[in-house]
């Protein structure tokens, strides 16, 4: 028999490596994609967007602020994406919180619940948070609302991505 | 939650909560003095569905459009529909056009009937209101289902 006979083992081994490289590829793609593609890094200053809420206009009480980010290019489809944000003031701190639910994503209202007119409160399955985003045990969410990370530029409220909540 | 592997993952963890299905229907006109309308229709009902799903993606999988043209049988499809659907296991299933015709058809689940709004000549935060005037419309006829 020849000595370069290729053994079953081997022959399994050469296949699971074939397979196993492929698959790194795979993996290896798409953080090269992060590296190279600008687009896709993240900037410090300019992940902030701005909104149309003026910052001394906010009070105690939470509104929403909407705001949209332009142009923004998800496979084919190109779109201007809305955000929203539930926004007010806690002493001289201004609190943005994101208004999706923490248990499965539902959006949230200030007030939305007439037998507690201050908590926010989800429509899906009756989930409720106080004013500060801490979730009301008894009710379905598992954690606080997240928190914006907020900027004042000339006057408006710019916000930036969301945080685990830093109140609860 | 939208018809894709990952919010398809969460729907079976989840679905306890996941209990109503919300079905688009689309009507797609072929005869060219139509196409501008029915293409201004179709934004309008993507852009509602779309809403609705970010305001109750905990409660419902939203599918993707079933698209029709002036032709088809509405009843047949509606038989279809009703028949195939059941087989996914949800407590409500909601149907949501702007085709008038829908109205008249029986079909298993509720049909929800909306005028078509041209959104197209209006800005974003107008877009936004005018949707959101829409979904009040028909928050009632779901949540009476919901604590039915
Ligand atoms: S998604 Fe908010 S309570 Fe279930």
């Amino acid at each position: 028999m020849s000595k370069n006979r290729v053994s079953r083992r081997q022959f399994l081994s050469y296949t699971i490596m074939g397979v196993g490289g492929f698959m790194a590829s795979g993996t290896i793609m798409p953080m090269l994609r992060f590296a190279v593609d600008p687009v896709l890094q993240k900037s410090g200053e300019g992940d902030f967007t701005a909104t149309p809420q003026r910052v001394d206009e906010l009070t105690e009480t939470p509104v929403r602020v909407d705001y949209t980010i332009v142009d923004r290019q998800d496979g084919w489809y190109k779109s201007d994406e809305s955000y929203s944000a539930w926004v007010y003031k806690s002493g001289d701190r201004i609190v943005a919180l994101s208004p999706v639910c923490k248990h499965l994503g539902c959006t949230v209202n200030w007030g939305g619940d007439k037998n507690h007119p201050d908590q926010f409160f989800c429509p899906c399955h009756a989930g409720r948070y106080e004013k500060n985003g801490k979730h009301v045990p008894g009710t379905p969410p598992i954690g606080p609302l997240d928190e914006y990370l907020v900027m004042e530029k000339d006057g408006y409220l710019y916000l930036g991505g969301t945080r685990p909540n830093t109140l609860v | 939650m939208n018809w894709n592997s990952q919010d398809m993952d969460t729907y079976f963890q989840q679905k306890d909560y996941i209990d109503t299905l919300l079905v688009p229907l689309l009507k797609l006109e072929t005869v060219p003095e139509a196409l501008k309308g029915s293409s201004s229709a179709t934004e309008f009902l993507m852009h509602l569905s779309n809403f609705i799903e970010t305001q109750f993606r905990g409660r419902m999988m939203v599918l993707p459009p079933f698209t029709y043209t002036q032709s088809t049988n509405l009843q047949e499809m509606g038989n279809v529909l009703s028949k195939d659907l059941q087989l996914m296991d949800f407590k409500h299933i909601f149907y949501l056009t702007t085709d008038r015709a829908w109205t008249d058809v029986d079909i298993e689940g509720e049909m929800i009937w909306l005028p078509s709004i041209p959104l197209e000549s209006m800005d974003q935060q107008l877009r936004k209101t005018v949707i959101e005037d829409q979904l009040r419309q028909v928050l009632p006829l779901l949540t009476n289902k919901w604590t039915e």
